[in-house]
């Protein structure tokens, strides 16, 4: 078969030992740097780029995957020990991998992640192999109103997964929306709410951001307590999830796995979606659904998984359109072209050893993680065993670092600090992040498809859902807001949310 | 006489009002444009108009539905994080990184009450010449360890 082939031809210049050195080391790194609390995949990508400028371009983009997929699960890992989402994707694996580690199932936790990651790696690289040219297909009739509409659903996917408040949490997204319109609208080159300060003329950087509102505002939040109620003072038991968690983790691993490898195609966040909208799939499906929120294993095993695949076919929009679909899609692009690697359909066509190899080296990668991370895993539980008082101090300079690092800016620190009060308050009302957060993501995007749109249908709403795919994801998002309004599913969410 | 019965919702409310109406004080210069040729003030009014209303009704809320009391918070921790972070931006680029994290790290200990000196100066020193190590000679990372530049 062809695909076959292709692969083959694939591994063949991906696996060389050098390669696979350099994937091992990209590996280690990219995990190293990850897992440090508060540094994100976006922050830890940008900070081993400059170690693979010297390299070829195909080793280069080997160690890349290395250090994405290493960096990848080191957010998780910072995720479900201390609480630190690195980016939106693993944002949903705080609220069930965190609980689980207070649970004393931190070890667990962590296996699951990495096991689930590295079969939904796998299945998403043969997804890509086998689906790239077909698929590329169908991303390519999305036009805005279709991106326009998905983004519509993941911000409704958002709103049903906050906890508490509903009304809170649509605020929270319109907020969200708004702050991501701080910075220059390319369309008009005005810039918005920018006070004239240099730094905010491309928008309000991610990174201190989601350090501000998760990393800060739960520290100040930990803080209050005292010692005994913390979260960082429990013991740790074994390692290895129990055969009643592999009962549940299995099925819901294959779900995400399925979710996250079509979500993953969409162009658009499809990682972010593909976590929020397998988290709420298990939820529904789940006979114990009461145990959501409080540390339940399919909502580690299905996101990560959904997740990872998603990270993984989010590559096929990269790879056969150009666009990158993540900010940490963007920060590859920039590290492909420093390479000479122009993304897009010519790839395919022009450089196919460069390609698959590409797709060669994600699997690799994937295998790496697993080889270097369960043998780890302990070492990185042994982190929640230090006293809170020294843990925390090093959170605090790592994120300030990491703020400063992407741009050498002392105003994103400086604005850290503040996003940090914004996010202790919002927590102290009961206004839950997340969804503010991937409004902010969105909100750019969602503009430009909105403007786009209405300039196609010459200011008519209509051609929402004249569109037949834009239909089905509104139908779908009012599905949703259906399911929120009903009043059985309003007790149950209600209960489900109950700490 | 009007009685706060949600602290929580109310001032949440209130929070967003605030944000909303700054952004279309803000905002008002921004050309407003037509549904189908946008300019750069339509959507960021539109959403600050929903904003306020979504706050107005959540005050409304606050005031006509019994709900959760504002927990009641402390200022050591969240002065001594704040003041951490702010100083590491002042500092950063006046006295290089190792003399920075030492400040930082002491400055960050005493949002803990739990502060022990002797561990938070060791602490201190083993963060600046990790942050060094890791930062500077490992990442390459663009900052001098050692400046003086007022």
């Amino acid at each position: 078969m062809d695909m076959f082939a292709n692969l083959a031809t694939g591994f063949g210049a991906a696996i060389t030992p050098a390669n696979l050195l350099f994937c091992l080391i990209g590996c280690l790194l990219g995990t190293l740097i990850g897992v440090l609390p508060g540094i994100g995949p976006i922050a830890t990508i940008a900070m081993l780029l400059p170690i693979t400028f010297g390299l070829d371009p195909l080793s280069s983009l080997i160690m890349l995957a290395g250090i994405y997929y290493g960096a990848q699960y080191g957010g998780s890992t910072t995720a479900i020990l201390v609480n630190l989402p690195g980016e939106t994707s693993s944002v949903i694996t705080c609220i069930d991998g965190y609980q689980m580690a207070r649970r004393g199932r931190a070890g667990a936790a962590l296996t699951i992640a990495a096991l689930g990651s590295f079969f939904a790696g796998c299945v998403g690289t043969i997804v890509i192999a086998a689906f790239a040219p077909v698929l590329a297909g169908f991303a390519e009739k999305f036009r805005s109103p279709e991106y326009f509409s998905l983004m519509l659903f993941g911000l409704v996917a958002a709103v049903v997964l906050a906890h508490g408040s509903v009304i809170k949490a649509v605020a929270m997204v319109i907020l969200g929306l708004l702050f991501g319109l701080v910075g220059t609208d390319t369309q008009a080159g005005v810039t918005r709410f920018t006070f004239g300060v240099s730094e905010l003329y491309d928008g309000i950087d991610f990174v201190p951001l989601a350090m501000g509102l998760f990393g800060f505002a739960e520290m100040m939040g930990n803080l209050e307590k005292r010692a005994e109620d913390r979260s960082q003072t429990q013991k740790i038991e074994s390692l290895w999830p129990t055969r009643e968690e592999a009962k549940l983790a299995v099925p819901a691993a294959l779900r995400g796995t399925l979710i996250g490898s079509f979500l993953g195609i969409l162009p658009g966040g499809g990682a972010v979606l593909a976590s929020f909208a397998s988290y709420t799939l298990e939820k529904k499906i789940s006979k114990s659904r009461a145990m959501f929120g409080k540390g339940a294993v399919e909502g580690v095993a299905g996101p990560e998984s959904a997740n990872n695949a998603g990270a993984q076919t989010s590559f096929i929009p990269l790879l056969t359109l150009g666009i990158p679909s993540t900010p940490v899609m963007a920060v590859m692009v920039g590290a492909m072209m420093i390479q000479g690697i122009a993304p897009g359909t010519a790839l395919l066509t022009e450089r196919p050893t460069l390609f698959w190899g590409m797709i060669a080296s994600m699997w690799v990668g994937n295998l790496m993680l697993v080889i270097i991370n369960l043998p780890l895993i302990g070492l990185w539980v042994a982190l929640l065993k230090v006293p809170y008082r020294l843990l925390f101090p090093c959170i605090l300079i790592l994120c300030c670092v990491g703020a400063y690092a992407v741009s050498s800016s002392t105003f994103l620190v400086i604005m850290m600090a503040g996003i940090a009060l914004l996010g202790y308050t919002f927590n102290k009302l009961g206004c839950e992040c997340a969804p503010f957060l991937l409004g902010f993501v969105l909100g750019p995007l969602m503009e430009e498809n909105l403007r786009r749109s209405m300039v196609l249908s010459f200011g008519s709403p209509s051609i929402f859902v004249e569109r037949p795919i834009s239909l089905v994801l509104l139908l779908m998002s009012a599905a949703l807001i259906a399911i929120i309004v009903l009043p059985s599913f309003r007790k149950t969410r209600e209960d489900a949310f109950q700490e | 006489m009007l009685r706060v019965k949600s602290p929580q919702d109310f001032w949440a409310g209130v929070l967003f009002i605030c944000f909303g109406a700054l952004a279309l004080y803000l905002g008002q210069s921004y050309a407003f444009g037509t549904v189908t040729r946008m300019g750069p003030g339509f959507l960021p009014t539109v959403l600050a108009w929903i904003v306020v209303g979504l706050g107005a009704i959540i005050v409304v809320r606050g005031l006509a539905v019994d709900g959760t009391a504002i927990a009641r918070g402390q200022l050591r921790p969240q002065f001594f994080i704040l003041l951490a972070i702010v100083l590491f931006g002042l500092l950063i680029e006046r006295v290089g990184l190792a003399p920075t994290i030492f400040i930082v790290t002491l400055v960050a200990s005493l949002a803990s009450t739990e502060i022990r000196w002797k561990e938070a100066v060791a602490l201190g020193i083993g963060a600046s010449v990790f942050s060094v190590l890791l930062f500077i000679k490992l990442l390459g990372q663009a900052m001098p360890a050692w400046t003086w530049s007022f």
